[in-house]
């Protein structure tokens, strides 16, 4: 049961990570973002090719593929975002998933629908407990989640930065006149959401060993359901959300394997419940 | 009775009648290929009609379409396929289980809104995507269920124009269904609820049982679309019903514009159509469509169905020589509006309907009674043991310094929130646990500090709105627009073009309600509120954003009603001149308590009133 228990929190690494991405433009927008599972894909053959064919270290193609990322977070943010600023939140929902749709048909186009294997840094069989070995792709998962949700937490009670996006969230014309240019809060969300999301793609892949287009697709899903279960806007939350997500996936998947989605519908029977029962989630307060 | 041509019939029987025709022609190469590709594209249209539904007209947002065209198709491959009964009960029982389904997603839509219950739908589809389907005792596991073509006694619609025909049909009743609804106090409560819940039930709108009807109708209507699919395809199987087609339908909705029947129609079918077509364009399709989405989306948010409506505007203002437009004169504007406005024509039937409201036009009992009322929001208490009586045939007035709790005790009478202690009374009747809607239909009427209106229906929509109540018939008689129904319409739609011209605002008939300017929506606010026929009107400061001069003429009005309708008013107002020409009594809150109450000379000179307004004298 323990080690079923630890693969479970070192998978869920990945899903809260992911869900950081998530939860930041929820937080900062009420946008459901559907294009960060294509970003993040995207980001990864970025480094891929960076590394597999350009012969560039690890380190500095990966790094190429956050950049990547970022900066089609920013072009999504300036081309779509900004001018839908007053629309419903529905119509950005759908440009969402429509920046998702076209980033896969360019996946598809420039490097096709076959796997790849993404090269590993590491050497080493990574660290066992018990007797569960814990490979160094899932390490660098904990260490890189940890790193980002201390990280998101000290930037939005600690800033001024941090709170005046949470401000824009509750009040646009408010924000404007305090004098904060409302465009640089939803550019740098943009950007550091699709980042997140970038580094969750790359680590997911190195995890997984193999990827292809839009292979994040399921980790997205389970990520939005980590994101509910941590209460949709709670940084810390979407973290636990994720491992509850990762080691309910490894408890079902461990023990009744032969049940077919039967992790999915769990998922969703969770999120119901926690939204029904707990909307502000796991950890959420209340706004 | 005057007999219309059925356009909308004919035309559905003629488009299904021309393919097989053609086919069996041979006419213009018309061959089994392109009728099958004729075939998915109306499928496709008839799978985005209910999603319309749903969001652009309830505003509920499903993100797991694809689960239930699955339930439908997987259920005609159980009926028509493994037990060989007749199509037609496939498509009746797939409408039964697809309605009961998003009844059980919709039951968590009462208490979420929005991207929260998106999430919701969202974990349907996953979980129906991943379990159900792949269950192989029910509907084949991975190597799916096969759907036959449907058969009528021994004809076997083997050739697909012959299907084409069968799609054309359904599409149709499905088209004339949404159609209906739209015109009835259905689609109304529907877009109601999608504005601003509280403004339904306000009307009497029902809001969770409208809610849920919705629902219903969606899932119904979806897997009807799911089990015409099946047909189609010949086959259900999981991967068909995947989470991308599900937002894939929420994207066609959204380019074909949100409450476009034509425009969402019209984007189905491109998207069932084009992919077939464009197959030589080798990958590049699936990245010149999602960048046509996006563009749309930023440059022409209403999408196919603006552009529909810009075309037909262009033609109607080349007809009509001037439209009405906006102006902000209001006092000119609404100078000779009168307000008093003929009483629903079955006013008698209205008041036999609740013995209350017969005691309530008989004039017996004090119409409200609101005792020691409290309302705490947490540890905050927005009324603290208020009373007040209110009395028939007279205007009351309700004032207060800002947040002195005056709207929470609207709220409280009305129904908007629960009181933490204390009664109300109507006529001698307990209503405090009562929901909103059955609060209005007892005779509760009132007006919003914002407009209480749907802004983007019409000025004449809005007034039938209004009447939600006293439409005669239910819902399911609505949706199939039986005589009885299309007489009640007529019955509103009379009362409505009476009140606008009691208001002289006929021009303003087909404007949407966001094209008149303040002074207007507030006075055709307070036209939808009287009728209503409430026994008890409330008022939330109606001068607000008023001119002083439109506020003085409001008061002859008030007057006027109160005399001409015997109507009761409670309002709560802070332009005092009109509430010292209105009121017999008033009653003065402050700090959530009732400070004093007496006539408006008593209450205006009471030094706790003035200290209230102006604060203490600084000792």
């Amino acid at each position: 049961m323990t080690d079923v228990v630890v693969t479970g929190i070192a998978a869920g690494a990945v899903y809260g990570l992911f869900a950081l991405g998530l939860v930041l433009v929820y937080k900062a927008t009420k946008i459901l973002n559907f294009a960060q599972a294509e970003i993040g894909s995207f980001a990864t053959f970025v480094a891929w090719g960076l590394i597999t064919s350009w012969k560039f270290p690890w380190l500095l193609g990966a790094l190429g593929g956050l950049l990547v990322a970022g900066a089609l977070g920013l072009a999504f943010e300036r081309a779509v975002v900004r001018p839908l600023i007053d629309a419903p939140r529905l119509t950005l929902v759908v440009a969402t998933i429509g920046m998702g749709l076209l980033l896969a048909g360019l996946e598809f186009k420039i490097w096709g629908a076959s796997p790849r294997i993404m090269p590993s840094p590491f050497h080493g069989d990574g660290l066992t407990l018990g007797n569960v070995t814990l490979p160094p792709a899932r390490l660098l998962a904990l260490g890189l989640t940890a790193v980002a949700a201390g990280a998101s937490a000290w930037f939005f009670r600690r800033t001024t930065f941090g709170l005046a996006i949470l401000a824009a969230a509750q009040d646009v014309v408010g924000v404007r006149l305090t004098g904060i240019r409302l465009r640089h809060l939803s550019a740098f969300t943009w950007l550091t959401s699709s980042v997140v999301g970038a580094a969750a793609g790359i680590v997911i892949a190195l995890s997984l060993g193999a990827f292809a287009p839009t292979f994040l697709n399921g980790i997205m899903l389970l990520g939005f359901a980590a994101a509910v279960l941590g209460g949709m806007t709670s940084l810390p939350g979407a973290l636990v959300g994720g491992i509850v997500v990762g080691i309910t996936q490894a408890v079902v998947s461990h023990y009744w394997i032969s049940v077919a989605g039967l992790v999915e519908t769990v998922m969703f029977g969770a999120i119901v419940a926690v939204l029904l029962l707990r909307p502000r989630g796991l950890l959420g307060r209340l706004a | 009775m005057k007999v219309r041509f059925p356009t909308l019939l004919v035309t559905v029987l003629v488009c299904a009648a021309l393919p097989p025709v053609l086919s069996r022609a041979g006419l213009w190469g018309f061959d089994q290929y392109h009728a099958l590709i004729l075939c998915f594209g109306v499928t496709y249209a008839l799978a985005a009609l209910p999603l319309n539904l749903l969001i652009g007209y309830a505003g509920q947002i499903s993100l797991g379409h694809a689960a239930f065209l699955g339930i439908g198709a997987y259920t005609s491959g159980i009926i028509a396929g493994r037990l060989g009964l007749p199509f037609t009960l496939g498509l009746v029982v797939a409408a039964a289980v697809g309605a009961l389904a998003a009844l059980v997603i919709g039951l968590p839509a009462l208490r979420l809104r929005g991207l929260y219950l998106a999430l919701v739908t969202l974990g349907f589809g996953l979980a129906m995507a991943s379990m159900v389907f792949r269950l192989r005792s029910v509907t084949g596991g991975y190597a799916g269920q096969a759907v036959p073509r449907p058969q009528a006694g021994t004809f076997v619609f083997l050739r697909n124009a012959d299907l084409l025909a069968i799609v054309i049909l359904v599409f149709g009743l499905v088209w004339a269904l949404d159609r209906n609804l739209l015109r009835t106090k259905v689609g109304r409560g529907f877009l109601a609820l999608r504005e601003d819940e509280e403004v339904a039930a306000a009307f009497g709108v029902d809001v969770p049982r409208y809610k849920l009807y919705a629902f219903a109708l969606y899932g119904g209507l979806s897997a009807v679309a799911g089990s015409v699919f099946g047909h189609v395809v010949g086959f259900a199987q999981q991967e068909s019903f995947t989470f991308d087609l599900s937002l894939l339908f929420v994207v066609i909705v959204l380019i074909g514009g949100l409450r476009s029947r034509p425009g969402v129609a019209t984007a189905a079918f491109f998207f069932g159509v084009t992919p077939r077509f464009f197959s030589f364009l080798q990958g590049w399709e699936l990245i010149i469509a999602p960048a046509i989405v996006m563009f749309t989306l930023v440059r022409h948010p209403g999408g196919l169905g603006q552009t529909f409506a810009e075309v037909r505007g262009l033609r109607g203002r080349k007809a009509k020589a001037k439209g009405a437009t906006r102006t902000d004169d209001d006092e000119s504007e609404t100078a000779h509006a009168s307000l008093v406005l003929p009483r629903p024509a079955s006013a008698q039937e209205l008041a036999n309907t609740t013995s209350l409201r017969a005691k309530a036009d008989g004039g017996a009992g004090v119409p409200l009674e609101v005792r020691d009322v409290s309302v705490r929001f947490g540890g905050l208490v927005a009324v603290d043991s208020a009373s007040l009586t209110v009395d028939g045939g007279r205007i009351t007035g309700l004032i207060g310094p800002n947040g002195a709790g005056k709207s929470t005790l609207f709220n409280a009478i009305s129904g908007f929130v629960r009181p933490t202690k204390g009664r109300v009374l109507l006529h001698g009747t307990d209503i405090t646990d009562l929901p909103p809607h059955r609060r209005a239909a007892l005779g509760i009427g009132r007006t919003f500090q914002q407009i209480g209106l749907v802004k983007d229906l019409t000025v004449t929509e809005n007034l039938l709105l209004a009447q939600h109540r006293l439409a005669g018939y239910g819902a399911v008689p609505a949706l199939a627009y039986l005589p009885g129904v299309g007489r009640g319409e007529r019955d509103l739609r009379q009362r409505a073009e009476e009140t606008l011209h009691a208001l002289q605002f006929e021009r303003f008939a087909e404007s949407e309600l966001r094209e008149l300017s303040h002074g207007q929506q507030r006075i055709v606010e307070l036209a939808a509120a009287l009728l209503t026929a409430p026994g008890v009107l409330l008022l939330d400061e109606p001068s607000a954003g008023m001119s002083p001069a439109a506020a003085e003429a409001l008061a002859e009005r008030l007057l006027q009603v109160r005399d001409e309708l015997g109507q009761t008013i409670l309002l709560i107002e802070h332009h005092l001149p009109l509430v010292l020409a209105t009121c017999t009594t008033v009653h003065v809150m402050d700090a959530g308590r009732m400070l004093t109450s007496g006539t408006p000379s008593e209450v205006v000179t009471d030094p706790s009133v003035v200290s209230a307004y102006l604060g203490e004298r600084v000792a």
